[in-house]
């Protein structure tokens, strides 16, 4: 490879990952999070008991619906299971004479048609909470922002990431020497050889992650294939998502057959669980049911599905396969999501998103490293400087504060509040924006420190919290076998720790860069490296 | 000296012009140029429409980073724009010919 090339690549690394680098790590710890978006829906939801039999929640949400909404367009059941808080289901009422063909499913109309089914069968109440699908929705619509700019942003920043891998792996003359060497305590050296073990070890991760992380965008970003072969995308989602052919309301009534009937055949069918069911004219002769198979059994995100007559139970469509191009898009979407992960797989997936997490903040902060020691008077650097100085404190250090502040926000807000879901997230905005003004009034280290160890005391006094002011602390979940919920606590316990240590670290930290400097003219480089 | 510092100022100013061209190769012209391939691809590839259309996107979005990845490494800003641009009019030549010869659906 020549020198010219590893240079031009080594320059782009640099700069396609500092431009972006701290919505990329925003997206990161986000999408980190979401691993165990289903585990945190419950934990956040400390009034709900955990699903024993699904079943049975399937029956109540049956009975509710059919109380509820007898007549409606359409009812959409999400299946419980032991990770889910129970089964979510909302219904779309009939369309009013002259209303039109519309999906009846607006914002605040989708808000009132909603309800959660508990364990029990019965609706359950429990405080109001985007649970751990705020973090799902944060790591790719951010938030107070129209979701469509999120998303090209995220996209961008998403193929500036791609870039920077590529580029990342030009750039490294020994990467297989790079991925056993760590030299602690060595100050830049120190900073570049964590940043390539992080980003080496899980360097197949963070390629797939991106990468399909792109294809889930895709539709979005890349629209111009479907724009080169159809006048009419419909035409290609109906190729892509084939529906049961849609049929006249009979308007005769007819009973709904027990949709745990169709979903024991549907199981029986699929050979593997399923997530959710839709009826369509529920209590008519004409009612359909259409069930899909949980992509928690498959890696293609787009699982199959069965549709059925709801008042005989007679199979009467299976979803047509969609072509190999279309299968490879939901494989990777899939791959990305994780759903498909069971338990050990999904924690490789959390460790490799912590690695991808750390390989970001470690490469921003590598960038200050490097140029700190070249700076002419180190006691004024440069605008420039500063401002990604303190921007890395804002965000690296800030943000995971704010996320700890969501969390104590989920559990100290009033549960009757109004509007509290949205004031839990308000609190993670409101706690990062003090971490901001911190990060630019405080001294560089001090404020470091400060935001690192208070993370750490948030997040360690959570498990504590809920040892001292809950029914389902650590023991009690341990003791009801809910490995979810007393693996998240330890987690909680295991991190704040670890951040406390690294503030530790870092308000006892001396500089070594004169020292080196000394050093490093008294002998010759040990290595001259290409700039990064 | 004085000389000397001009042209230092001028170094400067073409480093800054060459980088400024290799980002309009990189990005605008980057993403055009795969988007134009994506149509091309989504022409050419062999199998069903939808098919065809779904693995031109995949490989469209791989092209972004490839374009990127090129507009740094080639000799001169110059060569990087020209070079994407041709990419890209190869593939909209491609593209339209198909879609004046076949039509769509």
């Amino acid at each position: 490879m020549s020198k010219g090339f590893r240079q031009s690549q080594a320059f782009l690394h640099t700069w396609s990952g500092l431009l972006l680098g701290w919505v990329l790590f925003l997206v990161f710890i986000a999408g980190t999070i979401a691993f165990y978006r289903e585990g945190l829906n419950r934990w956040m939801r400390p009034e709900l008991a955990q699903v024993q039999q699904p079943m049975r929640v399937l029956a109540g949400a049956q009975t509710f619906l059919a109380r509820k909404a007898p007549d409606a367009k359409s009812w959409f059941i999400a299946v419980a299971d032991a990770q889910s808080p129970g089964a979510p289901v909302f219904w779309v009422p009939q369309p009013k004479p002259g209303e039109g063909r519309g999906r009846g499913r607006g914002g605040r109309g989708r808000r009132d048609n909603q309800a959660l089914i508990g364990a029990d069968g019965l609706v359950a109440t429990a405080r109001e909470t985007r649970g751990g699908d705020f973090f799902y929705r944060f790591h790719f619509d951010l938030h107070y922002m129209p979701v469509i700019w999120a998303r090209w942003l995220v996209g961008f920043a998403s193929m500036m990431t791609l870039v920077a891998i590529l580029s990342g792996i030009v750039t490294h003359k020994k990467i297989f020497r790079d991925f056993f060497t760590l030299r602690r305590a060595k100050g830049q050296r120190s900073w570049l050889d964590g940043h390539n073990a992080t980003a080496v070890l899980a360097l197949p991760f963070h390629l797939m992650i991106t990468y399909t992380g792109l294809v889930t965008l895709m539709a979005l970003l890349m629209p111009w294939a479907v724009v080169a072969n159809y006048t009419d995308e419909r035409a290609m989602g109906d190729a892509l998502f084939p529906t049961m052919p849609a049929i006249a309301r009979a308007g005769r009534p007819a009973p709904l057959l027990d949709l745990r009937t169709i979903a024991a055949d549907a199981e029986r069918r699929l050979g593997a669980p399923i997530s959710s069911i839709e009826v369509s004219e529920p209590g008519d002769a004409a009612a359909r049911v259409t069930v899909s198979q949980s992509p928690n059994a498959t890696l293609n995100t787009r699982t199959p599905r069965l549709g059925y007559d709801g008042v005989t139970g007679r199979l009467l469509w299976q979803a047509p396969p969609t072509g190999a191009a279309a299968e490879t898009a939901g494989v990777m979407i899939g791959l990305h999501a994780g759903r498909f992960a069971g338990a050990g797989l999904r924690f490789l997936y959390f460790l490799c998103g912590v690695g991808g997490t750390v390989m970001v903040a470690s490469g921003m902060v590598l960038w200050t490293v490097k140029r700190r020691e070249r700076l002419p008077d180190p006691q004024c650097p440069h605008l420039g400087f500063r401002i990604v100085e303190r921007l890395n404190i804002a965000v690296i250090a800030g943000l995971p504060l704010g996320i700890a502040a969501l969390f104590w926000a989920n559990r100290l807000l009033a549960v009757g509040m109004k509007g509290r879901a949205e004031w839990e997230i308000h609190a993670m905005f409101l706690a990062w924006a003090g971490t901001a003004v911190l990060a630019c009034v405080r001294e560089p280290r001090a404020a470091w420190a400060g935001l690192l160890g208070a993370t750490g005391a948030l997040l360690v006094g959570l498990p504590l919290y809920d040892l001292a002011f809950t029914n389902r602390g650590l023991f009690a979940a341990l003791a009801q076998g809910d490995l979810m919920l007393a693996g998240l606590d330890a987690a909680m316990l295991v991190i704040g720790i670890a951040f406390l240590l690294i503030a530790r670290r870092v308000a006892r930290h001396r500089p070594i860069t004169r020292v080196m400097r000394r050093e490093r003219r008294a002998t010759t480089p040990e290595r001259q490296e290409v700039t990064i | 000296m004085m000389v000397l510092g001009q042209n230092h100022a001028r170094a400067r100013w073409a480093r800054r012009g060459d980088i400024a061209l290799r980002v309009l190769a990189a990005v605008p012209l980057g993403y055009a140029a795969s988007s134009l391939w994506a149509m091309a691809l989504a022409r050419l590839l062999p199998g069903t429409r939808s098919g065809a259309t779904v693995a031109a996107a995949l490989v469209a979005l791989a092209l972004c980073a490839v374009a990127a990845m090129w507009a740094f490494a080639a000799r001169s800003g110059w060569r990087a724009v020209w070079t994407i641009v041709l990419a890209g009019g190869v593939a909209a030549a491609v593209a339209w010919l198909s879609i004046a010869a076949t039509g769509r659906a």
